[in-house]
């Protein structure tokens, strides 16, 4: 390879110096423009949803979104310019600094509504959380990839699981169950991508609906709580949404009217009332597609989806190009755990998965899932590009 | 490439070398990895599938249905309360009208479903209404979220200031404008007009279309029985509200609130006053000549040509104004406890209507009348008046009040002196007619009105009592007291003993007296007019006109002859009421009546008799036609001479306008 003088200022190590215009040359261009129309789209999105949340300030949510997004901008360049086998490398470093997030969340945070899941920082508030999502998988990974050569060994797979369930524990004990599900979709997508043998998947499985049934029915029945009630209402309330219309299944039913009420063309923003008028509980974090698909209607709401969809199909092509194993898993664990978030999150405000408090990706109003959202397509991105790498370098 | 770290020139070199045996083969996507991969894929497929078809479920299967309820989250119907007729009296003046109130409301719906009891608990020492008590009926309105439950009306300025500037901390709380019923004359008149409440569970079930849970209804009187003209018609408007309630934009008016209609009564408010301060005067008499126990009373003013109430008072009585805004329960238990109106002499009820009052002396003319047109007595057939007379087969003696007169007299002179041994003569031959002649009298007496109800528009009656031998029989268990005895007769004769009449019954006799034989149908509505703007005539909605009056088949001269004694009672040196009104400038005439009737006093055996103190009579009489009929009752009042003689002169003093000029009070029958 020839050593040029521009190449010799990137300041990074020999092994992973790379010619920046090659490395733009090597990302997905597809998958970019998703992100970027998807961030754009969500941010017309919550112009109009919060629109009269402040009085007096119509843009204030958008504004502090845009500036996340502009962060996250930044979060997602040094992640592509970052090679990910610096994390295979260190997947202790990015457990143990996982962990460390946790626990300083636990000592630190201050309790919004019963949770401790937000760290002051200036003026914004830092959900560490959300930043774990990238980091458990690029850890978990890491270790999985390590042990590659024991994958078909279950005293493997039991080691993996017992790493992840400590920080899936300290996230649930925050609480915040949303979170630590969606850890465990990252789990399960970065276990069956790692090689983990079908037999051991089925036997996960079952393990994983026996621990279902007891935590939500069997333990109950014999007094012993794990979850709080009103956590076990929400899983289990949206497959019975007239149960108790007024009370826990009262921001379904509202939202389920809300996302009716779009009908084909939607509301427009001045006249969605479910969400100007305050009907629609949490409109701008939890139940934002509700909102949002209430303004903007079935066409709006379709964009959207679509738009997700692009983002996932390319994520998971991501995985097919991936220049090693390590890139293929993360990728996969990346995707995995994106998608199940826009499933739970838009589902919920369907009435067909469960409340759970899980911010939709790039629309939800909070700084952090934007910020660790775009950090992690970008850490598709730099898989993708070393991929395309690797395949120039293999012809 | 010389100046990247060191660590890493091993990796570097290796790219330009062959594998490395000992380093694992270069990756390559196996298709293990590609099938699991796919796996991804089909699960993310299926994924984006399920949501699209919710989607498109949701929005464009049943896209109206949910915006229609969308829409009706965000509007609430508010009812617009519709001011409720004034009641005016005969001359247009208001007897009762509203005042602007301020009313708050709560909707049950709209408290949170966390610390309900606390927004209640606020609420409730704001409004300084007792918390136990509005929890409880939030309670039980808790099922019915679409009606707010009204806490507390006629509000204070300062607690309504507090509530506006505390709204945040009252979700659910509505303030809104009221009328609250205005009584410019407190007590006038209360048991005639009535009062209005909140409507009761039973009128909500009998008419549920016309109440809604909160409204206001007439509870008695003429509030109730012209309820549906007093109330209006309540308006609608719409107000878009968010989440919590709170509103979001004016208020659309839908339908305008028809007020109430005026009512007009019969009653002058002149007339009244006086009437009321006549038993009040009659009562304080009664007790200066030694009736100490006289605590009560009624006087009743009719026109004798068509019924018109003019003046209807009962004492004691109570201000309707109690039951106005938040009620008291302190206040009204005079109203609503039996035990505590008991103590005060039941205030609530309108004894012109439903006092029964055995009916004494004034009976006399009933029963003057009745042997005339049975041909038991000729008027001018001289009937002697002895201090006393013994009847029956166990010469039971009959005594006359007065043991000084001792003479023959005819009809007009024993009407004037009220001589008890002429009408048990008279009574006796009743007796004498056999099982049919007994009941000549009660029926004549029922031809004038007397066993059933006047049949006035306003309020409940009470319809007396007029014994006959079936109803003896029928009444009592020993073959004794099933007897009817010459002393039933005699006493029936001299309005004593079980006979019983309303003051109202009374005043339509003595109506019936005045104006040549007809019967009239009281009444205390004249007409239902739309409230009327400032400086325009009121439109009439609707007039009652009164049913023309009946002639009951009196013989004109009999009438005339008993018209001749009423006089002679009034004028006549022997009259017993002459002390009273011989000098009014105003021919009135009328009979005195001192009923005796049992009344429970402590510290007294069962069976103490009490006087009750009545007159009866009209004026102006003989040369005129009569304009106004009065009928005075005086509980425990003593003689009719002393106590009801003198309310009763009142009364005709104010219609008439002139003052009587010398009063002299003598204890006659």
């Amino acid at each position: 390879m020839i050593v040029d003088a521009g190449r010799q200022r990137i300041p990074l190590r020999s092994r992973d110096a790379i010619d920046v215009a090659a490395l733009v040359r090597r990302l997905d261009l597809v998958l970019l423009l998703a992100v970027a129309a998807l961030v754009g789209y969500g941010l017309w999105a919550v112009a109009g949803i919060t629109r009269f949340d402040i009085p007096g300030d119509s843009g204030y949510f958008v504004t502090r979104q845009a500036i996340a997004a502009a962060i996250g901008g930044t979060g997602l360049v040094v992640a592509i310019l970052t090679p990910p086998s610096l994390y295979r490398r260190h997947w202790r470093v990015v457990y143990g600094g996982t962990i460390g997030l946790m626990i300083f969340v636990f000592v630190f945070a201050e309790a919004v509504r019963g949770s401790k899941r937000w760290i002051e920082l200036g003026p914004f508030q830092f959900q560490p959380s959300e930043f774990g999502k990238a980091l458990f998988v690029l850890a978990i990974a890491g270790f999985l990839v390590e042990k590659q050569h024991r994958i078909g060994r279950l005293r493997t797979v039991a080691t993996a699981i017992g790493l992840a369930i400590v920080p899936m524990v300290l996230v649930f004990l925050q609480p915040d169950l949303g979170t630590a599900l969606v850890y465990a979709a990252a789990l399960s997508a970065v276990l069956f991508l790692s090689g983990v043998r079908w037999l051991h998947l089925g036997l996960l499985l079952g393990v994983a609906a026996l621990l279902v049934g007891s935590v939500l029915w069997f333990l109950p029945a014999s007094g012993i709580e794990v979850l709080k009630p009103y956590q076990t209402a929400r899983l289990t309330g949206f497959t019975n949404p007239d149960s108790d219309p007024s009370g826990l299944t009262y921001n379904v039913n509202q939202s389920i009217t809300a996302v009716g009420a779009g009908g084909l063309e939607g509301r427009g923003v001045t006249d969605a009332s479910q969400t100007r008028f305050d009907y629609l509980p949490e409109h701008a974090t939890d139940f934002v597609f509700a909102s949002f698909a209430e303004q903007r209607g079935f066409f709006g709401a379709s964009i959207l989806l679509l738009l997700y969809l692009l983002v996932v199909w390319r994520g998971l092509r991501v995985v097919t190009v991936a220049g090693d194993l390590y890139g293929a898993v993360v990728a996969g664990g990346i995707v995995f755990a994106f998608l199940f978030q826009v499933f739970v999150n838009v589902g919920m405000t369907m009435g067909i998965a469960p409340v759970t408090g899980i911010p939709l990706p790039f629309v939800t109003v909070g700084g952090s899932s934007m910020v660790a959202n775009l950090v992690a397509v970008g850490v598709l991105q730099a898989i993708h590009a070393r991929g395309r790498e690797a395949d120039v370098l293999r012809r | 490439m010389s100046d990247a770290p060191y660590g890493e020139r091993r990796n570097t070199s290796t790219r330009f070398l062959p594998p490395d045996p000992g380093i694992e083969a270069p990756y390559r996507l196996t298709p293990g990895l590609a099938l699991r991969v796919g796996v991804l894929g089909v699960v993310a497929l299926m994924v984006f599938a399920v949501l699209f078809f919710r989607l498109w479920s949701l929005q464009v299967l049943s896209g109206d249905t949910y915006l229609a309820a969308a829409q009706g989250n965000q509007l609430r119907t508010i009812r617009i309360e519709a001011p409720r007729g004034t009641i005016l009296d005969r001359n247009g003046k208001p007897i009762v009208d509203n005042v602007a109130g301020t009313a708050v409301k709560v909707w049950v719906g709209d408290l949170p479903k966390q610390g309900r009891y606390d927004v209640i608990k606020r609420l409730a020492w704001v409004l300084k209404v007792p918390p136990a008590r509005l929890a409880k009926e939030v309670d039980q309105r808790i099922a019915d979220p679409l009606n707010p439950i009204t806490v507390k009306t006629a509000v204070g300025e300062d607690q309504v200031a507090y509530l506006y500037e505390h709204q945040a901390e009252f979700p659910g709380v509505q303030i809104q404008q009221t009328y609250l019923r205005h009584y410019p004359h407190q007590t006038l008149a209360a048991q005639v007009l009535g009062y209005v409440g909140e409507v009761s569970e039973g009128d909500l079930e009998r008419r549920p279309k016309l109440y809604r849970s909160g409204d206001k209804v007439g509870k008695a009187g003429v509030e109730s029985t012209f309820d549906e003209f007093l109330r209006g018609e309540s308006g609608q408007a719409q107000i878009r509200v968010d989440s919590l309630g709170r509103p979001q934009g004016p208020l659309e008016p839908k339908r305008e609130a028809r007020p109430g209609h005026a009512v007009r009564l019969t009653i002058d408010i002149g007339l009244q006053r006086a009437a009321e301060r006549a038993l009040r005067y009659g009562i304080a008499t009664a007790r200066e000549n030694e009736s100490y126990y006289a605590n009560g009373g009624a006087l009743v003013a009719l026109d004798p040509r068509d019924g018109a109430v003019l003046a209807m008072a009962s004492t004691p009585t109570y201000k309707p104004s109690v039951y106005v805004g938040r009620v008291d329960p302190k206040k009204i238990q005079p109203l609503v406890n039996d035990a505590a109106a008991k103590r005060q002499n039941y205030p609530g009820i309108n004894r012109v209507t439903t006092g029964v009052y055995p009916p004494g002396s004034t009976w006399k003319p009933v029963v003057a009348l009745a042997a005339m047109q049975e041909h038991l007595l000729e008027p001018y057939e001289s009937v002697g008046c002895t201090p006393s007379a013994t009847y029956g087969l166990d010469k039971q003696e009959f005594v006359n009040w007065d043991p000084y007169v001792n003479h023959a007299m005819s009809l007009p002179e024993a009407l004037a002196r009220s001589c008890d041994t002429y009408f048990y003569d008279v009574g006796y031959r009743f007796y004498l007619g056999g099982d049919k002649g007994r009941t000549r009298m009660q029926e004549w007496a029922r031809r004038f009105g007397f066993g059933a109800p006047a049949g006035i528009d306003v309020g409940r009656e009470e319809t007396g009592l007029l014994p006959t031998p079936a109803w003896r029989k029928r009444t009592f268990a020993s073959d004794w007291d099933k007897a009817w005895n010459p002393g039933d007769s005699i006493q029936l004769a001299i309005g004593q003993k079980d006979v019983a009449v309303t003051p109202l019954q009374m005043a339509r006799f003595y109506a019936m007296l005045a104006n040549g034989g007809k019967l009239v149908k009281p009444y205390v509505v004249s007409q239902v007019e739309t409230s009327a703007a400032r400086g325009q005539a009121p439109v009439v909605e609707r007039r009652f006109t009164p049913d023309p009056p009946e002639s009951v088949g009196v013989d004109p001269a009999a009438l005339q002859v008993i018209r001749d004694g009423l006089y002679a009672a009034t004028h006549s040196t022997y009259g017993t009421s002459s002390g009273v009104f011989s000098s009014f400038p105003i021919a009135v005439a009328g009979k005195t009546g001192t009923a005796e009737k049992v009344v429970p006093i402590p510290g007294y055996p069962p069976g103490h008799l009490e006087d009750q103190s009545w007159w009866c009579g009209y004026g102006p009489a003989q040369t005129e036609v009569a304009r106004i009929v009065v009928c005075a009752v005086i509980e425990n009042g003593g003689h009719g001479s002393t106590a009801a003689a003198p309310a009763a002169l009142r009364v005709f003093e104010r219609f008439f306008g002139v003052k009587a000029e010398t009063q002299t009070l003598v204890e006659t029958d």
